[in-house]
């Protein structure tokens, strides 16, 4: 039998908060992207643990939509840290801020 | 009669316009100034066809369009109206302005072509409008006409603008009239609020007219230059001489007394009112004619001389005859026009303003001392002249209706008219010149416009009778009392004159007078206003000053500062760097998820 | 055996995560990231998702892993082998961590056992569901989708592209 709803969206909770750790921790740009990828995975776990629980579809339907859009970020992202490099030569973004006010 | 009437008003502002928007024109010199007396021409025919079709006693023609309507109702008007009144003024107008022009043909052929062609403009727009406010249909486009005609003064008296006592002289005029146009102003303000309107018919006896027709009249005073507003005529001399004897004698002073006949009903509402203006007209007829008496530039002379004859007009009007009011300023603008015409021919001839460099004219300058004498006959007013016959109404006047204060005033000015004219005319045409010179010569184009002025300047007082029926009253001359005496005066005045100036005996009694002369010359009542004006303004800019520099400037500062001060801090929170960024996103994110569970609105628990 | 199943499989998963935020070489956190999708999509077939899992595993794993390799290998010095990532603020970030991990469960906590358990779906036709619901109820957004990686495509490679020197 499948395990409770329960025990999935304390994993995925789990998850997301060590996503987030690695969000706030790493300097490097492409770490920083590896630790949304982690967030998102949560993210997705969740979406399809209650569309098991549910019974209803949509659930699987907005993974599909979350992988195809993480996807996306992550090809942005990296062209964006590509041309960071190539402007700076490094990657690290807490070295980056020429936003500042 | 509309027809004729809107062409003597908009005749000239076409002439303006053609002036004005045709740089080819205006800088064509002599061109420009035939083209604008060529119109003034037709509106004088206009103006004394319109004249003669006017019915004596008639109900008024109006032709007006509403103005600015407001609620459904106009605010105001635009329009022509025809009567007696308008009528006989606007025909005096065109007259003088059509001589002036003429004659200014001549008289400014000396000057630059663009200075003619920019002088006939302004004679034109000056025209318009002087007719603009005489064929008003009420106050407002009086007031609208009577701004611009200050306006034009101060153009025209500003026109030899490269002198610096002219372009002072020009703002002094605005300044002094325009204080006089507030009041004026306030009165338009106060009808309109309390009578809700403009026409001057509608205004109820009471307070109200009072005080309407106080501030009304303190407009006039500011235009027609009576005490202690007439300061600023004898410095607008500074203007060509045939602007001046256009603007500041004939007409244009005139359209304060003209504004008070116009607006008769709201100062027979007033007794009070009239009371007043007979003082302040005949206390100007004693202190412009005293102060005539010491004056060099015979230009002053006429001017104080124009001043005090204005004081008759407006005692006359005080003394509730406004028959005798525009029966003198008609007679007046002839012979004043005259005078002002030839002793400009003098000035053209000998090139100084001064009486005592002048001297023998009546030698050297035949054709145009005649005709000063002339204009001089009837000022001082000898039997047969036209200002004998307009003066002695006004006197007859203010006889009638008692006011004896007033009417021993303007007596003793006659005998001061006959003295101060009598000097100019010894000293300036029959003494013994300073220096020899050959015959003068005066142009025809100038000579014709005074003859015709002269003409009337001797039979005007046969326009006594049919003024008088125009604006709906009586004259008959009759020998008076009063009439005699002032005759007698007049001439005592001359001979005094005569022999002081003439004789060589005289000359001690003038040692005698100096320190009066001394005191009257010495301008104390221009000081006075220049230090009350400026010491006041001086009071008031400081406060202002201080109000804008510690006040709105500190509001103002304290505004930046605090901008300046705020961004300055919360700035710093944009350090730019990304972690930081996400780890606000990231908190944010735990105080909601925190503040929804606490308030049971996390969604986690909702059920479909 | 799903319960076991379930507990290995969680239990990889977290240390493969912990291990991709915690490492210090950039190329093994990559790597680990390939675990933790892998061992997801494990999950996703114990919840009876097969499509969704071997989209995980061909697209997601496969698609991503590559990409970032590849962005790895473009930023990193030639001359550095080992490329060391440093890591700052772990306290801060530990507590915020645990701060969003102790909000999260509170909530799931608080909420259990609102949620009343469905049949499952038949696992035989969740795939030809899927596929009816793409082109039927989802057909808008699956469009609007397509779009959207069109233009990220351009984007990317108008991003990356050299610049001409000139």
């Amino acid at each position: 039998m499948t395990p409770p709803l329960t025990w999935f969206l304390l994993l995925s909770a789990a998850l997301f908060s060590v996503g987030t750790y690695g969000l706030l921790t790493r300097r490097n740009a492409i770490a920083i992207l590896l630790s949304i990828e982690i967030m998102a995975n949560a993210v997705n776990i969740n979406l399809v643990a209650f569309s098991r629980c549910l019974g209803d579809l949509a659930g699987q339907v907005f993974t599909l939509f979350a992988i195809s859009l993480t996807v996306a970020e992550v090809v942005i992202g990296l062209a964006i840290v590509v041309l960071l490099y190539r402007d700076r030569d490094d990657v690290r973004a807490d070295l980056a801020d020429r936003m500042r006010g | 009669m509309i027809p004729l009437a809107l062409f003597v008003v908009l005749g000239p502002v076409a002439g303006f316009l053609l002036l004005a928007g045709l740089p080819v024109l205006r800088r064509s010199g002599l061109a420009a100034g035939v083209v604008s007396s060529a119109v003034a021409l037709a509106t004088l025919v206009a103006a004394i066809v319109l004249l003669v079709g006017v019915e004596p006693g008639a109900a008024p023609v109006i032709a007006q369009i509403d103005w600015l309507p407001h609620q459904g109702e106009a605010f105001a008007r635009l329009g022509v109206r025809v009567d007696g009144t308008s009528a006989v003024m606007g025909a005096v107008v065109a007259l003088i302005a059509s001589a002036v022009q003429v004659y200014s043909l001549g008289y400014m052929a000396s000057e630059g072509r663009p200075s003619i062609g920019r002088y006939f403009a302004w004679q034109s727009l000056f025209l318009f409008s002087m007719q603009t406010l005489v064929f008003a249909p009420d106050l407002l486009q009086a007031f609208l006409g009577w701004e611009l005609v200050g306006l034009c003064s101060y153009l025209l008296i500003g026109f030899y603008y490269q002198k610096p006592s002219a372009a002072k002289a020009a703002v002094k005029a605005f300044w002094v009239t325009k204080f006089a146009d507030m009041g004026l102003l306030t009165g338009l303000v106060l009808m309109r609020w309390q009578v809700g309107s403009f026409a001057w018919e509608a205004v109820q006896p009471g307070w109200t007219a009072t005080a309407i027709a106080l501030l009304v009249f303190l407009g006039a005073m500011g235009k027609s230059a009576q005490f202690p507003l007439h300061v600023w005529l004898p410095d607008a001399m500074e203007g060509p001489t045939p602007v001046s004897a256009l603007l500041h004698a004939a007409t244009m002073v005139a359209a304060g007394v003209y504004l008070v006949v116009r607006t008769w009903p709201l100062f027979e509402a007033s007794g009070v009112a009239l009371h007043v203006v007979a003082w302040v007209g005949a206390i100007t007829v004693v202190v412009a004619g005293l102060t005539a008496m010491v004056q060099d530039d015979i230009k002053k002379v006429l001017a104080y001389s124009t001043c005090s004859q204005l004081g008759y007009m407006v005692a006359a009007l005080g003394a509730g005859s406004p028959v005798a009011g525009l029966f003198h300023l008609t007679n007046h603008a002839f012979f004043k026009a005259l005078l002002f015409l030839a002793a400009g021919a003098a000035i053209h001839a000998v090139h100084s303003n001064s009486i005592w460099e002048m001297g023998g004219l009546w030698r050297s300058l035949k054709g145009a001392s005649l005709l000063f004498l002339v204009g001089a006959a009837a000022l001082i007013g000898l039997p047969g002249f036209s200002g004998f016959f307009s003066k002695d109404f006004a006197l007859e006047a203010l006889a009638e209706s008692h006011l004896w204060g007033p009417f021993a005033l303007a007596l003793g000015g006659v005998a001061l008219t006959g003295f101060y004219v009598g000097r100019v005319v010894v000293v300036a045409f029959f003494r013994r010149p300073a220096k020899e010179r050959g015959r003068l010569h005066t142009p025809l184009v100038m000579t014709v416009p005074m003859t015709v002025l002269a003409v009337l300047a001797v039979v005007g007082g046969l326009l006594g009778g049919p003024i008088a029926g125009w604006l709906g009253g009586a004259y008959h001359f009759h020998v008076t009392p009063e009439g005699l005496t002032a005759t007698v005066l007049a001439l005592g005045g001359l001979g005094l004159a005569t022999w002081i100036y003439g004789y060589e005996g005289g000359r001690r009694l003038v040692v005698l007078a100096a320190p009066a002369g001394a005191f009257i010359r010495s301008g104390l009542l221009d000081r006075f206003y220049e230090t009350a004006w400026r010491q006041g303004l001086l009071v008031v800019a400081h406060a202002a000053g201080w109000f804008d520099r510690y006040v709105v400037d500190g509001v103002m500062n304290l505004v930046a500062w605090s901008v300046l001060e705020g961004s300055e801090r919360t700035r710093r929170i944009q350090t730019g760097r990304i972690p930081d960024y996400v780890l606000a996103v990231v908190v944010a994110f735990v105080v909601l998820a925190a503040w929804g569970a606490v308030s049971g609105m996390s969604g986690c628990g909702s059920t479909p | 055996m799903n319960v076991a199943l379930f507990v290995v499989v969680a239990a990889v998963l977290l240390a493969a995560s912990i291990s991709v935020v915690a490492g210090r070489e950039l190329v093994r956190s990559v790597l680990w990231l390939a675990v933790a999708l892998a061992s997801t999509a494990v999950l996703f077939v114990l919840l009876h998702a097969e499509f969704i899992a071997a989209v995980q595993i061909l697209l997601y794993t496969g698609g991503i892993i590559t990409l970032m390799l590849f962005g790895v290998m473009l930023t990193a010095r030639i001359t550095g082998v080992r490329i060391a990532v440093g890591s700052a603020g772990r306290v801060r970030g530990g507590l915020v961590a645990v701060g969003v991990f102790a909000t999260l469960a509170w909530g799931i906590l608080a909420s259990q056992g609102t949620i009343v358990a469905h049949e499952p779906l038949d696992p035989e036709s969740t795939t030809r569901l899927l596929g009816a619901a793409f082109l039927t109820d989802y057909l808008l957004p699956m469009e609007v989708l397509s779009l959207l990686l069109l233009a990220v495509m351009v984007g990317a490679i108008v991003l990356a592209r050299r610049r001409d020197p000139s």
